[in-house]
């Protein structure tokens, strides 16, 4: 018995992977049905959607950088200190004495820098691929709120160093906000948590930074997902429906019909054109 | 209201999504791919560059130039020009709500899935580009180097003939922020007889062109006093490293 049988060829492994390795359409499309994060996708994609050059993978790229700050954050908060007195201290302790301290810092600061050009790189590309159209509508503001919590998130990590450069460019970012008009002195004071920089200010974003607007992002890229399966997934050309004649087909089955089943039918679309492909009704059981 | 909700209904497309592959592997390859380009690119430049850690954080000591992040120094350049409620939360706010705007004013599903929509696309992204930051190029150097007085700017010189300074700080920059994309617009629809998707792409590149070039000019031509110089003049700001 060879090794790889051997890890493949037991109850813990066939209970984790009932299909074993997806050779078989059949097995390929399971692989996604059964797997959480698999299933994001449908099981069959537009040939032309999936393409490089296409999408530039930006959405994705965006996520995966979103996933290696929370695992280097997490490893910051262990040895983060949110305090005004310790805060500088303990990262130059982060940087002196702990094993992959200065690197997982290094790959905080960066990953969160290259996650703020992948979103409004990935926005760029969807709005030039035209695909903020119906019925992708509501997924582009939904889109737009992550931008902007995107901006949030990277800056309110800008303060917690706590050095020349965090304080005054939360300075300069809390002065901007003091100039709303009408309300700018409370802006300004709930930006601060007082009337100037201090302990409230970095207690306030530090909160902000590993709890709230983490918990947010993850609610509302969840919702983009989801939009994105229930909107039709990737974007594809479109062409004008040929009027009257072929408008009873059309009825049968509306393009949006297929959009709509996306949910929970994807497995085995329905064709744009009525005709319910038998494969794929195959494949989805 | 109603009934051009249902008029808009009746847009019928055929979406052909055309040949369709299996999701394992087609994509889930790329998708790996991707991740490991990325983490690898991320892990040489952790390995490679440090994060910036400079002085313990003191109130008394201004660090000159004092400068927000990268991405919000587009919004810091237009600082040096407006008035600090335009530039730091009016500008902002309506460039979100207006991009959040964009697919309920073009509605029409012809042109999605294609870059750029068709040919008229790319021609038109080039000139917007163009054409938008040469007026944004123009403005930051005119705003600097236009003599009023002992300093400098269209808002100082319009003070020195009287006007009120909310004419040179509010009024000038609102005229210009419009004009320049109405005016984008207007030729896009003359010289290529634009749809609503193509004065979008138009706008949209208005907005990109203006973030990019705004954001250069803040981040590798603010030195000392937030002057316009050389990126190689630039230096190290003071008040950041050695204390003093």
């Amino acid at each position: 018995m060879g090794l790889r049988e051997k890890l493949t060829n037991n109850r813990f492994f066939k209970s984790l992977y009932r299909e074993g390795y997806p050779d078989s359409d059949r097995k390929r499309v399971m692989v996604v049905i059964n797997s959480l994060a698999l299933h994001l996708h449908p099981v069959r994609v537009a040939k032309k959607g999936i393409k490089v050059t296409y999408t530039w993978g930006l959405g994705g790229l965006s996520i995966w950088a979103f996933v290696l700050l929370t695992i280097s954050g997490v490893f910051l908060m262990f040895y983060y200190i949110p305090s005004v007195r310790d805060a500088w201290w303990s990262i130059i302790s982060l940087d002196r004495d702990v094993y992959f301290g200065q690197f997982m810092r290094n790959m905080h600061r960066w990953a969160a820098h290259t996650m703020v050009i992948l979103v409004f790189l990935h926005m760029t590309r969807v709005f030039y691929t035209g695909s903020y159209k119906p019925p992708r509508d509501f997924n582009w503001v939904l889109g737009i709120v992550l931008l902007t919590l995107t901006f949030l998130l990277s800056f309110t990590g800008y303060l917690l160093p706590w050095d020349q450069l965090a304080y005054w460019a939360i300075t300069v970012g809390s002065n901007m906000g003091g100039a709303t008009p009408f309300i700018g002195d409370q802006v300004r004071t709930a930006l601060l948590g007082g009337f100037q920089i201090g302990q409230p200010t970095l207690i306030r974003w530090y909160t902000l930074h590993v709890i709230f607007l983490p918990l947010a992002m993850i609610l509302l890229v969840s919702t983009h997902f989801w939009r994105v399966r229930k909107d039709g997934n990737i974007s594809t050309p479109v062409y004008p429906a040929p009027p009257e004649e072929e408008e009873a087909q059309v009825k049968e089955a509306p393009a949006d019909v297929e959009a709509d089943d996306a949910g929970d039918g994807d497995e085995g679309d329905v064709e744009p054109d009525g005709t319910d492909s038998k494969k794929d009704a195959g494949e989805d059981s | 209201m109603a009934r051009s909700l249902q008029a808009e209904e009746e847009e019928r497309v055929i979406e052909d999504p055309g040949e369709r592959v299996h999701t394992w592997p087609n994509l889930v390859s790329i998708e790996l791919v991707g991740a490991l380009i990325y983490l690898i690119a991320l892990t040489a430049m952790s390995i490679l560059v440090k994060a910036p850690l400079v002085d313990l954080a003191n109130g008394e000591v201004t660090p000159n130039p004092a400068k927000a992040p990268w991405y919000f120094l587009g919004l810091q350049e237009l600082l040096l020009h407006m008035h600090p409620a335009l530039a730091g939360v009016i500008v902002p706010s309506a460039v979100l709500i207006l991009l959040g705007a964009i697919p309920y004013i073009d509605r029409s599903r012809a042109g999605t899935g294609i870059w750029f929509s068709g040919p008229k696309g790319i021609p038109i992204f080039k000139f917007s580009f163009i054409y938008t930051s040469v007026w944004n190029i123009a403005l930051v150097l005119i705003d600097e180097y236009l003599p009023a007085g002992e300093t400098h700017g269209i808002g100082p010189l319009l003070e020195m003939f009287g006007f009120p300074a909310p004419v040179g700080s509010v009024f000038v920059p609102l005229v210009f922020m419009t004009f320049i994309p109405w005016s984008l617009a207007i030729i896009v629809k003359r010289r290529w007889n634009a749809n609503t998707r193509e004065v979008m792409i138009a706008l949209y590149t208005f907005f990109l062109a203006s973030f990019v070039v705004l954001t250069i000019i803040g981040t590798a031509f603010r030195g000392h006093s937030m002057h316009l110089m050389w990126p190689w003049e630039i230096g190290h700001p003071e008040g950041l490293l050695g204390g003093h």
